[in-house]
């Protein structure tokens, strides 16, 4: 009967590598919709898992969390450097790390941060080690810039552009291990360099560039410079005051004047009324901060227990000030991507019906143009059962293929964006198939085998003499 | 060898007042070799249908060695018709993508029939009936080949009865006349009754008896016309 089955598919080839083709088309859609859903829910859980509090200045928790644990560049309202100050020092706190970002080299986010923050979210180092001075940087795992390479800043990013700073450039000198979250295509950098940068933060290391600080500024445009590190697109790239959130804007404005008019550095302004700094590159680093320190987007916290955790996101859940979980914010996000699933699985759905009704009517055809050779099986003394088993086996082998490729080209397809997805945001996906998986295959085999049943059926209820006839 | 007899058959098909067969009696004693005869529609298709079981039989009795197989079902009447019928067809219903060998094992396989013996009986027919290729595929013969596995084919399981329809009328002349002595000298070696249905009067004339069927009823049967005289 396999020769039999083998040689009428080998015949009919053309039509069987489009049934093929048509079930696996149909499989792959769903699996690579089910596979890429849970890997970007594992993914972005496991990016997030190594934060447990972020503090923000009050407006949308998705987007501090989006911007301070996934590194998507976004403007967010900046909180009083003040924070900062009473979280490092609360013994409720591990550690509390300021996170400054808005520049970027080569298209890789550069963020300020603290050696507390490198130490806390990280395994070690490949390479190299800590930044120990303001012109220092480490580089993520996916970072493609070798030790001793030369940053020198840009405001924005890549896709928004905006000016480099070529009179400032870091140099790499650690390049840590993967830790599969989007800081692995990150480049850290001592947060006071960034806030020097931008003409922010007290001098903290006396003995040098006094000829740097006049002090004295203006408040706005201490307030307008203590925004930089803050707005990716808008303020840091362009200055573009107009895409700010007009009661933030005004707020943290008033905040972070207070803060940085006096700290503020001596600086240059540019044409539309940039400030530039400078830095020491050899300057050390000073990661005590005090309320002097200048408005900040976002601060990761590491709280000493679960029950910290909770009571410091309580209290600094204020008018003022944001605690938020990631993970409980990702949550939310799942809602909203397992409603986008659901759109997906219902197409995917769609696609499996039509397939199988034109896998249906196909094979109902077939069926009906080989009514004579089925007959013919039937006058030569082939039993009905075996009729039966030939033309199940033959169409059931052509889904049960289907069914693979279509898993196989599913799971490649949700490896390749997957792939795609970890180049572009450094969050890995573990794309790979659970147990449930197999459950869907059998769910699918199962209404393969009844599909094939129909035809299968219809043969054997074929009279061989009305079929011969025929 | 299988001996036939018929009585009281009929044969109606749907929307037809008049039946499309009526044989009040027939014997066809075992080993005879019968030809069929008669114009389109006289019921000689009928006739080979039910005597082989392709057919069932709705009315009357068709008793080969004096058993019915009127009242077998469809399943019985496959399996009476592999053990016992070796049927070849004008149009051979050979399988193509399958060699020579395969084709003749083909029924003998799905009924789950085919051990050794009947692997070496394979090739010992397609060698008798001249083909030396067995692992020729099939679409690559000719026609008069195609016939000769077919005739392989039909005697494998030691028929009985050959039931053969038409089976020289799709070959040229000198084809058909190699198969229509095949046909013969085959059913006499294994001494089976042979029942053809032909229009090629040169087949026709070389068996012993000969029936000749208009609309459905025996107009002629040159066995009664020799009792007779």
């Amino acid at each position: 009967m396999i020769s039999f089955v083998l040689a009428d598919l080998r015949r009919l080839w053309l039509g069987a590598f489009v049934l093929v083709l048509l079930v696996a088309l149909a499989t792959a859609l769903g699996v690579a919709v089910t596979v890429q859903e849970r890997a970007l829910r594992l993914g972005s859980a496991r990016a997030a898992d190594r934060f447990d509090l972020v503090v923000g200045a009050a407006g949308s928790e998705t987007q501090l969390v989006l911007s301070s644990v996934f590194l998507q560049p976004s403007p967010l309202p900046l909180m009083p450097g003040a924070v900062l100050a009473k979280l490092a020092a609360d013994p409720r706190v591990a550690w509390a790390a300021p996170v400054g970002f808005g520049d970027s080299f080569m298209g890789y986010p550069i963020i300020g941060t603290t050696t507390a923050l490198v130490k806390g979210t990280t395994t070690g180092f490949a390479e190299g080690g800590l930044f120990a001075h303001e012109g220092e940087a480490i580089v993520g795992a996916a970072v493609h810039l070798p030790l001793g390479a030369e940053i020198k800043p840009m405001h924005g990013t890549a896709e928004t552009g905006g000016e480099t700073h070529t009179e400032i450039a870091y140099r790499v000198v650690g390049r840590v291990k993967p830790t599969g979250t989007p800081w692995d295509r990150a480049i850290l950098v001592p947060v006071q360099a960034v806030w020097h940068i931008h003409g922010l933060g007290h001098d903290d290391h006396g003995d040098h560039d006094d000829d740097h600080h006049a002090g004295g500024e203006d408040g706005d445009h201490a307030a307008d410079a203590a925004h930089l590190p803050a707005h990716a697109d808008g303020a840091v790239a362009g200055h573009d005051e107009a895409g700010h959130d007009a009661d933030h804007h005004e707020g943290d404005h008033h905040e972070a004047g207070e803060h940085g008019a006096d700290d503020h550095d001596e600086h240059d302004h540019d044409g539309d009324g940039h400030h530039h700094g400078h830095i020491d590159p050899d300057g050390a680093l000073n990661e005590v901060f005090t309320d002097q320190a200048p408005g900040l987007p976002a601060i990761l916290v590491k709280p000493k227990t679960i029950a910290d955790a909770y009571r410091l996101r309580q209290e600094y859940r204020t008018a003022g000030t944001l605690a938020v979980f990631p993970g409980e914010v990702l949550t939310r996000l799942y809602g909203t991507l397992g409603d986008a699933k659901m759109v997906l699985s219902a197409v995917a759905a769609g696609s499996q019906a039509l397939v199988a009704a034109a896998l249906l009517l196909v094979s109902v055809i077939h069926v009906t143009q080989r009514r004579r050779q089925i007959g013919a099986l039937r006058a030569f003394g082939a039993p009905r059962l075996a009729v039966f088993g030939i033309v199940w086996s033959e169409l059931f082998v052509l889904v049960l293929i289907g069914i693979a490729l279509g898993f196989g080209g599913g799971y490649l397809a949700a490896r390749l964006i997957g792939d795609a997805f970890t180049r572009q945001t450094g969050v890995i996906l573990p794309v790979e198939f659970a147990a449930e998986d197999g459950g869907m295959a059998l769910i699918l085999l199962a209404i393969g085998m009844v599909f094939a049943a129909i035809p299968a059926l219809m043969a054997y209820r074929q009279s061989p003499a009305q079929a011969l006839r025929s | 060898m299988l001996t036939l007899s018929i009585e009281n058959l009929v044969v109606r098909v749907p929307d037809l007042q008049q039946p499309v067969l009526v044989i009040d009696r027939l014997d066809v004693a075992a080993g005879q070799h019968l030809a069929v005869t008669g114009g389109s529609g006289s019921g000689k298709s009928t006739l080979l249908n039910i005597l082989s079981g392709l057919e069932r039989v709705r009315e009357g009795r068709v008793l080969w060695n004096a058993s019915d197989i009127a009242p077998l079902s469809e399943s019985g009447r496959d399996r009476w018709r592999a053990r016992n019928v070796g049927l070849v067809m004008q149009d051979f219903h050979l399988f193509p993508g399958l060699t020579a060998l395969a084709n003749v094992l083909l029924p003998a396989r799905l009924a789950g029939a085919a051990d050794a013996a009947i692997l070496a009986r394979a090739h010992d027919l397609l060698a008798r009936v001249g083909l030396s290729r067995p692992d020729q595929r099939i679409e690559t013969m000719s026609r008069g080949e195609m016939q000769r596995v077919a005739i392989a084919r039909a005697l494998l399981r030691r028929p009985g009865v050959i039931i053969a329809d038409e089976p020289t009328a799709s070959l040229d002349v000198e084809s058909g006349a190699a198969v229509g002595d095949l046909l013969l000298e085959v059913a006499a070696e294994t001494r089976s009754t042979l029942i053809v249905a032909s229009h090629d009067p040169r087949l026709v004339e070389r068996l012993d008896r000969r029936l000749s069927l208009a609309a459905g009823r025996i107009v002629a049967d040159n066995a009664a016309s020799e009792v007779a005289a």
